[in-house]
C-alpha cells in the first residue's frame, strides 16, 4: 500500500496547510492604491467614451451611409437616361414654342425655313474662308433673293 | 464544480460587461479580486512598494486590453496570467539591473503588523509563531513553487489552470506544487514539535488552574 500523496491530499481541500494559510492575516491593498486604480479605470472609460462619441451616433451614421449608398445606386442605374429624357423634351418644345422667330425646319424647299439670316451668312463666310468662293457667291445670291433687304456690313458679303 | 462554473460565468460576464462599457462591472471585479491579487504579488516579490507598483500595472494592463477580452477561460486565469507576466518582467528587469528587490524585512511577513509577544494570549502567540514559520517557509521557496502554491491558495485554481497561467506543462505545474507543499508541511511540522512543548505545557497548566478555580 502506497503512502498517501501529499499533493492529492492537499488538492482535496481543507488540508492543515491550507487551513493554516487561511488563518494568516490577509493584507489588502492600501486605500490610496485602490483610489489610484479606480481613478485610472474611470479615466480610461471616459477617454473611450470621448473617442467613441455619443452612443446614438453609431446607428445614425450607419443609416446615413445606407441612405447615401442607395441614392448613389439609383443615380447610377437610372440617373443619366432619366436626365437625358427630361433634358431633351424642353429643348424641343422650346424651339417650337418660339412664336416670334420665323418657323425653322431642318428639311424644306424654302431656304428661309431652314436657316436664319445670320446662320446663313455664317455659312457663306465659312465657305469663303475655305476658299470656296464660287460656292460662297452662289450661296450669297440665294441669300439675297430670300432676304433682299437684309443689311450686311462685312466685306465677305458684297452688297 | 457547479459553484465554480457559476463563479466563472459571473466573473467572465462582469468582464464582458466592462469590455462593453459598463464601469460598475469593473468595480465589482476589482472588489472581488483585489485582495488575492495583492497578496499574490506581495508574497511573490516580498516588497510592499514593488507589490503596489505591480498591482497597478496589472490592473492598468487589464484596463488597456479590455476591448480584446474573450471569455475563453475562468476570469482568474486571465487576470493572474497578466499578474504572472508582470512579475516575471519585474524579476527579469531586477536581475538585469543587478539587484534584487530587498524584502521589506528579513522575512516574508514584513508588511503584516504583529501583536507584541507580551500582549498575546498563549493561543495567539502560538498561532503567530506558526504564522511566522509558514510565511518564512513560503518566502524561502523557489519562486516558481511559491507561485504555484499562492495561485492555488489565493484563487483556487486547479493544476491545469496554474499550468495555463504560468505557461508551463501540467506535469511541471503539478511537480512545483508538490514540492512546495512538501517543504511547507515539513517546515510547519518542525515548527510545531519540540519548541512547542513548554508552551503547550503552560497552556495546559492554565486550563487546569482555571478548572480548579471554577
Amino acid at each position: 500500500m502506497h503512502p498517501p500523496d501529499d499533493l492529492e491530499e492537499y488538492l482535496r481541500g481543507d488540508s492543515a496547510l491550507s487551513r493554516q494559510y487561511r488563518r494568516e492575516s490577509a493584507p489588502a491593498p492600501p486605500h490610496a492604491l485602490d483610489r489610484r486604480v479606480l481613478k485610472f479605470s474611470r479615466e480610461a472609460q471616459g477617454s473611450r467614451r470621448t473617442r467613441a462619441g455619443a452612443p446614438y451616433l453609431a446607428p445614425l451614421a450607419f443609416a446615413a451611409s445606407v441612405l447615401l449608398s442607395v441614392a448613389l445606386v439609383l443615380a447610377i442605374a437610372f440617373g443619366p437616361q432619366t436626365a437625358k429624357h427630361v433634358d431633351d423634351a424642353p429643348r424641343l418644345m422650346h424651339a417650337v414654342a418660339r412664336a416670334d422667330a420665323p418657323p425653322l425646319r431642318l428639311y424644306s424647299s424654302d431656304p428661309k425655313l431652314v436657316r436664319t439670316p445670320s446662320v446663313w451668312l455664317g455659312d457663306i463666310a465659312a465657305l469663303r474662308r475655305a476658299g470656296r468662293n464660287r460656292e460662297a457667291d452662289a450661296e450669297f445670291r440665294r441669300f439675297r433673293s430670300a432676304y433682299p433687304d437684309y443689311r450686311t456690313a462685312a466685306p465677305d458679303f458684297p452688297p | 464544480m457547479l459553484e465554480a462554473m457559476e463563479s466563472l460565468d459571473e466573473n467572465a460576464r462582469l468582464m464582458l460587461r466592462y469590455r462593453d462599457g459598463d464601469a460598475d462591472a469593473f468595480l465589482a471585479l476589482y472588489a472581488r479580486h483585489k485582495g488575492p491579487l495583492y497578496r499574490y504579488l506581495l508574497r511573490q516579490v516580498r516588497n510592499a512598494g514593488v507589490a503596489a507598483d505591480l498591482f497597478q500595472e496589472v490592473w492598468s494592463r487589464l484596463v488597456a486590453t479590455r476591448s480584446r477580452y474573450e471569455a475563453r477561460a475562468k476570469f482568474a486565469t486571465y487576470l493572474f496570467h497578466i499578474a504572472h507576466n508582470c512579475t516575471i518582467d519585474f524579476f527579469r528587469r531586477d536581475l538585469r539591473l543587478g539587484h534584487t528587490a530587498r524584502p521589506d524585512d528579513d522575512d516574508a511577513q514584513s508588511a503584516e503588523p504583529e501583536v507584541p509577544e507580551d500582549q498575546r494570549p498563549d493561543g495567539i502567540a502560538e498561532f503567530a509563531e506558526q504564522q511566522s514559520a509558514l510565511l518564512a517557509a513560503l518566502s524561502s521557496l523557489p519562486q516558481e513553487q511559491r507561485e504555484a502554491f499562492l495561485l492555488h491558495e489565493e484563487t483556487g485554481l486547479t493544476i491545469e489552470e496554474i499550468a495555463r497561467v504560468t505557461d508551463v506543462g501540467i506535469e511541471t505545474a503539478k511537480s512545483r506544487l508538490r514540492y512546495a507543499i512538501r517543504k511547507l508541511k515539513k517546515t510547519l511540522h518542525a515548527a510545531l514539535t519540540p519548541e512547542q512543548e513548554p508552551r503547550r505545557a503552560r497552556r495546559d497548566l492554565k486550563a487546569t488552574q482555571l478548572n480548579a478555580s471554577t
